[in-house]
């Protein structure tokens, strides 16, 4: 382990290793009517990607993606000859099509690669070239990337991914400061950094999806719960985030007895996949026709939609270090009706309904996140409930075919971690074993 | 006053959509439900009046000479009028129940007795006597119910399918006759409880129900529209809106929590088969309504009631917007009527 050269010095960089991870997100309230200008709520989910970046001196950059078996290496010395003016200098810009095409020869994969593989590795490449570039030479790296989350399944495991690139890559340039200090855990950065590290990170997602609404990759930076309205991202009104150390045993962020304070509650939750695939499009057109041939039905119905986000954001609000029971009465209920709306809009499935009664068999209450059609639900566990009971439920759930996972939304955003707190499966996970 | 048998039908009614948000001011549409109720009236001259309700074990008899001696002047003359708490009560002496008589028994007796004394006091199936039997009908009604809206006496007196919307009863110019299966879950519901629920949930969330309560108000005319639209030979396409109709506006009466485990399931198990079902009334339990459309194999009709029994409830094949009350041949019946109503 290399001591640092000293900050301020032009390109220095750190040279020790870098553990930063972040979090997936859900759809909490509001999917589907969003599109046609109402309120939703998107919460961070305590499912997380995690990124070790260690400094080198052996000119290589390495690229390691364990989930789905992407091992991939560059020689700096390559890198650093092509003509990479195509990358403007200064701020954050768009990453036109030409660029995408350089990007692609440069990254030289196979033309039988993955798409998921290429898209992966294009978005690494164009954040690696466009932050590194202010180094006097672009470092040698070994980056490792491993995730909870399932791709795919519109949980935002590609924003979590642009998210702990952005935040790792900045760091290691020094662009943005360490904010781990001697005996912490886990920190996070300021303000002004995580902006900028959002920013980046919804370049990444761009290389990606083209044309994303930049509300993953947001949320898995802030974390907590964001509200999206008419393609603006805001925050809840709710209380400051703070954050205090956590004890050396506390592995994983954010757990069961969390230490971070967020802008708005953790609240534990079953994230359940169906494994039903679903076509998003096709699912988004169907609620438009469906507005369009029934105007005087659906429009209220998206009215109805719209005030349950509101409704569950005010409660959020409210709810401080010790949520009332009533609050999560009412959280279920919204739950319920919003569940109820998104079937009448024509985007459920006999596998969510399945999984609603599943959980309401045990008094549990849950709604589909995200496009439905398939895909996954969350159901809500409020306080007080028994372990076993928690754990027969999810029996229950698997053994309709699902995946069933025990977390909690409202979870910390982007954050660094110290090498020894984190837990023995994710430093398993990013050794490759 | 005619000699002959007299043998007469009328049929029951369902809510097809509209049911509470019509608490709400919202419309809703009744349709007459082709589960009928029959009555053979056989006059005699054997001095007495009988009285016989096979299927709920009821079998009365009066005189008719000391029905005649009563001093019925507390039924008034002339024009169908309100029954009072004090004809009510004169009505329980000419009855002459025993004190222990079960409720339901009382009452049909009751509505009876006072449209006997009523009707038959004067000397004497157009528009006109349509009017004439419903007014007299509601009456009935009022002696059971205390104080119903009317739809239900309205529909079955019309039959077809009526709007009710803010106490107004009016009928739907021409509704076409729809197959549909009953069935009853015969899970036990407060109607009160669950009507005060959703009152509940108005009050308590009244920007999320006031709009869901306006698309069900919506799904009430659109239904109306398609309905009046639908001629001999309704086209494919408008069944389908009905059956998104009905689709809506269940996950709409779930939404306003009035919904029940036992609907769920009689709505998968149709949806599994490709037909859409709906909770009629008062939800919570008790009946729904499957609606068939034209071109469905009889085998599969018989296959999807088998498994809404199989769930233990009862399942009926029938017509909703069905003929109101009706008068019949004695040859024209069903057998299993006429043995019905020969009390086997």
């Amino acid at each position: 382990m290399f001591k640092p050269i000293g900050k301020g010095f032009p390109g220095a960089m750190l040279s020790e290793v870098l553990l930063v991870s972040a979090p997936g997100k859900v759809i909490l309230h509001g999917e589907h009517a969003v599109v046609h200008g109402k309120v939703a709520l998107a919460v961070s989910l305590n499912l997380r990607t995690f990124l070790r970046l260690q400094p080198h001196s052996n000119g290589k950059v390495d690229l390691s993606l364990p989930n789905i078996g992407i091992k991939r290496a560059w020689d700096v010395a390559r890198l650093q000859s092509l003509d990479a003016s195509f990358l403007e200098q200064g701020d954050v810009t768009t990453p036109t099509s030409e660029q995408v095409e350089k990007l692609k020869e440069v990254a030289g994969l196979p033309d039988d690669c993955a798409v998921t593989e290429r898209l992966a590795v294009q978005a690494f490449l164009y954040l690696y070239l466009s932050i590194c570039r202010k180094q006097r030479a672009l470092p040698s790296l070994d980056i490792v990337v491993w995730s909870e989350l399932p791709p795919g399944a519109g949980l935002g495991s590609s924003a979590a991914y642009s998210v702990c690139l952005a935040a790792a890559l900045l760091t290691v340039c020094e662009e943005i400061p360490n904010p781990l200090k001697d005996g912490d855990c886990v920190n996070r950065w300021t303000k002004e950094d995580l902006e900028l590290i959002n920013k980046w990170a919804f370049q990444g997602e761009r290389m990606i999806h083209g044309n994303p609404s930049g509300v993953d990759n947001a949320v898995s930076t802030w974390g907590g719960a964001l509200r999206y309205h008419q393609g603006k991202i805001s925050s809840l009104k709710s209380k400051q985030e703070s954050i205090t150390s956590c004890v050396p045993d506390d592995a994983a962020l954010g757990r069961r007895n969390g230490e971070m304070k967020l802008g708005s509650p953790a609240l534990q939750i079953l994230l359940t996949n169906t494994k039903v695939p679903r076509n998003t499009r096709a699912l988004v057109a169907g609620v438009r026709n469906r507005l369009l041939k029934f105007p005087e039905i659906v429009a209220p119905l998206l009215t109805s939609i719209d005030a349950i986000s509101l409704e569950c954001e005010r409660v959020l609000g409210e709810m401080g270090e010790a949520p009332a029971p009533e609050q999560y009465v009412v959280l279920e209920e919204l739950i319920d009706m919003n569940q109820h709306h998104l079937n009448a809009l024509g985007v459920g499935h006999a596998s969510l309904d399945q999984l609603c009664q599943v959980t309401r068999a045990r008094g549990l209450h849950s709604k589909l996140t995200g496009a439905g059609g398939g895909g996954c639900g969350i159901t809500l566990l409020k306080p007080g409930l028994e372990q076993p009971e928690v754990e027969a439920t999810k029996q229950a759930l698997t053994s309709c075919g699902f995946d069933c996972l025990e977390t909690s939304i409202g979870a910390p955003g982007v954050s660094i971690h110290s090498a020894t707190s984190l837990d023995s499966r994710v430093q398993q996970a990013l050794d490759g074993l | 006053m005619l000699s002959e048998v007299l043998l007469v039908s009328a049929p029951g009614k369902v809510i097809l959509h509209g049911e509470h948000a019509v608490v709400h001011g919202k419309v809703a549409l009744a349709v007459s439900l082709n589960l009928r109720t029959f009555l053979r009236l056989q006059p005699h001259s054997n001095g007495k009046v009988d009285l016989s309700l096979p299927n709920i074990g009821i079998k009365r008899a009066w005189d008719v000479a000391r029905l005649q001696s009563l001093d019925a002047s507390f039924l008034e003359q002339g024009d169908v009028t309100t029954p009072t708490s004090e004809q009510v009560e004169k009505l329980k002496e000419v009855a002459g129940l025993p004190d222990d008589c079960a409720v339901t028994e009382r009452l049909a007796v009751q509505a009876f007795l006072y449209l006997y004394l009523s009707i038959c006091r004067k000397q004497r199936w157009t528009k006109e006597d349509l009017e004439l039997i419903n007014k007299w009908a509601f009456q009935g009604e009022r002696m059971i119910h205390g104080n119903p809206s009317g739809v239900d006496n309205a529909v079955s007196t019309w039959g077809g399918a009526l709007r009710y919307h803010q106490g107004k009863i009016s009928s739907l110019k021409r509704s076409p006759a729809l197959q549909i299966l009953l069935t009853n879950t015969k899970v036990p519901r407060n109607t009160r409880a669950l009507v005060a629920g959703v009152r509940n949930r108005l009050l308590k969330f009244p920007e999320i129900v006031a709009p869901l309560l306006t698309s069900i108000d919506a799904i009430s005319l659109e239904c109306e529209r398609v309905l009046g639209e639908m001629g001999e030979a309704p086209a494919p396409e408008q069944y389908v809106v009905l059956e998104e109709l009905i689709d809506m506006n269940q996950h709409h009466l779930n939404a306003l929590g009035v919904g029940h485990a036992s609907l769920d399931q009689l709505c998968q198990v149709t949806r599994a088969r490709g037909l859409h079902s709906k909770l009629t009334g008062a939800g919570g339990g008790g009946c729904g309504i499957t609606l068939l459309k034209p071109g469905l194999e009889q085998p599969e009709v018989e296959a999807t009631k088998q498994a809404l029994t199989s769930c233990g409830f009862d399942c009926l094949e029938t017509s909703i917007g069905a003929p109101g009350v009706s008068i019949h041949s004695a040859t024209s019946l069903d057998s299993r009527v006429q043995q019905a109503l020969d009390g086997l």
